[in-house]
């Protein structure tokens, strides 16, 4: 560079500067053409979704891919170590499958979700497919929102006015009708995995007026298991019985969610049933 | 016209002698390899985490789901987190990865984030002292007693500003791509990029969405930058005519810029700042189809007003230097 004259130099910052400035005037004018002019052209992608997983049983398969979708049971909400019992469950089965590489592959689940939204997000949505395709173990939880929100009126994290018991049992077939879908669209999108579905918990059994709501939880999980029993890879865990005598210890303040504890009980029932 | 060419030259080799871009390059050379640096650990991590970019995104999009069902955050916040979802959702249903791990996605995001200060800075270190450095240094006598017209002196410190401006956006993108791509690759030139989303209240209007090549998409977003540095620059030309001293010119634009940055960024219920230079810089956003800072905003209005601030910082360099009076 200390060879070139000031002649050449302004020669060769001239050109270079005046040609990126003609550039950049170019891509100025194309981008207020193209934006305050658009010309719509669809464009339609390649689907490239992942290959099934091969079935059968968890302990013969080369790696454990686990994706969890659902509502804020799935979430983990309630742990104050933000673990749930996905991430604890991933962690147990590290530990019994040791020569398997187990991996959280996504957890979809969002607070606050109902099986309405949830069957609706299986039809359409293209992120849940894709991470359902690729998991050999689906766990998910949903339907407490359905029940306690149209119960009382209120999502049930806030939940302050009256359960109306007699509004549970009514909701009851809808629920079930929604989960009946949701089982139905998670057997298309993958038939090979392995599916656990969490029952439901009465969260307000010591509280003398809405113990009674445990029949209708009850009554949910007997038709909840009658729906999944029609798929061979489908199964159901029972928390129920958690979340009665042992309430202070397994819930969290919010009295409605399970605490770290409780959620460690849950992982740990889940692997309990798998083989 | 015939006088102004070798002004052109005079002015251009002065900067270069000055030895500013220099600056900017060796600046260029020290921060894209700590932000590529950067870059490169999130995507180690995302590699650890997903398999797969399409379960990022989804879980991208699930986070921002969660936050949205939560009663705690501000609505302006929850509107462009809606937005984004929209957006990703886009994304992810044409399957297309907005996060691409290559040279070129690194060089359009890096650019895209540099417009509102980055760029200013840069521009503003060749700007701030065209005129005020030759009070300072006593050199403006000299400059205009030779028999030339005062405008067109200005006229030639305007055309060569405008050249270091063009050399700074695109010596910027092309260092950019060069140090980035030697650690993700120099490939990304054809991905496509979805541009023409219509933002309405909280939901986006994805008629007239449309895919462009990356490489198209990364030109019309240096043309976008060049012309907001180019209304700094203006803007930096009239502070230097106005004040004496090169440092009271450089902090005084860059007080107005930061101000701008802070104002983007909680103005959402003083309306009336849209007509604030600063706060329209960001002029990639709309390309990108992030909500602007202000509800109303669009690519139009901000052009308006960024033309309106350069043309009366212009009347107002010109009028004033041919005037004023040289003393020291």
């Amino acid at each position: 560079m200390r060879t070139l004259s000031s002649a050449n130099l302004w020669k060769f910052i001239g050109i270079a500067a005046v040609l990126c400035t003609v550039m950049l005037l170019a891509g100025f004018g194309y981008a207020v053409k193209d934006m305050l002019y658009p010309k719509s052209e669809a464009y339609s992608g390649s689907e490239d979704l992942p290959a099934l997983p091969a079935g059968g049983n968890l302990s013969e398969s080369k790696e454990i891919n686990v994706t969890a979708i659902g509502d804020s049971l799935t979430k983990g909400t309630g742990d104050s170590s933000g673990e749930g019992y996905v991430k604890q469950l991933v962690a147990l089965l590290k530990t019994k499958y040791p020569d398997t590489a187990v991996r959280l592959n996504n957890n979809l689940a969002v607070n606050g979700m109902k099986a309405d939204q949830l069957a609706k997000l299986l039809d359409t949505d293209k992120g849940y497919r894709f991470a359902l395709r690729q998991a050999n173990l689906i766990v998910f939880t949903i339907g407490g929102n359905d029940l306690f929100q149209i119960a009382a009126g209120a999502s049930p994290s806030r939940m302050t006015g009256e359960l109306k018991l007699d509004k549970l049992q009514a909701e009851l077939p809808q629920g079930l009708d929604r989960l009946d879908a949701i089982t139905k669209r998670l057997n298309a999108i993958n038939p090979n995995a392995h599916v656990v579905y969490v029952g439901l918990y009465n969260p307000f059994y010591d509280i003398g007026d809405y113990r009674e709501g445990s029949l209708q939880i009850q009554k949910w999980n007997e038709r909840a298991y009658a729906l999944l029993h029609r798929y061979p890879n489908m199964s159901m865990v029972p928390t129920f019985d958690l979340f009665e005598n042992t309430i202070s210890r397994y819930l969290s303040s919010d009295h409605f969610h399970p605490n770290h504890n409780g959620y460690a009980q849950i992982a740990a029932r889940i692997v309990q049933s798998l083989e | 016209m015939d006088r102004l060419l070798p002004l052109i030259q005079n002015e251009t080799l002065k900067i270069w002698k000055k030895k500013r871009f220099f600056v900017i390059v060796l600046v260029l050379l020290i921060l894209i390899p700590v932000f590529t640096y950067a870059q490169l650990r999130i995507a180690e991590t995302n590699k650890k985490n997903f398999k797969d970019w399409h379960n990022q995104l989804v879980q991208q999009i699930n986070e921002y789901q969660n936050m949205l069902s939560s009663d705690r955050i501000p609505d302006e916040w929850k509107r462009s987190r809606r937005i984004a979802v929209q957006q990703l959702q886009y994304y992810l249903d044409h399957d297309v990865n907005p996060n691409s791990p290559d040279g070129v996605t690194f060089t359009r995001s890096f650019m895209s984030n540099a417009v509102t200060l980055f760029f200013p800075l840069l521009v503003l270190a060749i700007a701030s002292d065209l005129v005020s450095g030759e009070r300072t240094s006593g050199t403006i006598k000299m400059l205009l007693t030779r028999p030339v017209r005062r405008w067109k002196i200005l006229l030639s410190k305007l055309v060569a500003l405008t050249f270091y401006v063009s050399l700074t956006v695109v010596v910027s993108g092309v260092l950019c791509y060069l140090i980035s791509g030697a650690v993700f690759g120099y490939n990304g030139w054809e991905i496509p990029v979805f541009t023409g989303f219509v933002i309405q209240g909280s939901s986006i209007e994805s008629s007239f969405v449309h895919a462009v090549p990356q490489w198209l998409y990364m030109l019309m977003e240096a043309g976008l930058i060049w012309v907001s540095s180019m209304t700094v620059a203006i803007l930096a030309l009239m502070v230097s005519v106005l004040v004496r001293s090169t440092s009271a010119s450089i902090v005084t634009m860059m007080a107005a810029v930061i101000s701008g940055t802070i104002l983007s960024s909680m103005s959402s219920s003083w309306h009336s700042a849209k007509f604030i230079f600063s706060v329209n810089l960001q002029l990639t956003d709309y390309l990108a189809g992030s909500p602007p800072p202000i509800t109303g905003m669009t690519l139009g209005f901000s052009l308006l007003i960024l033309a309106f601030w350069a043309a009366v910082s212009l009347a107002v360099s010109f009028s004033v230097f041919t005037k004023q009076d040289i003393m020291n």
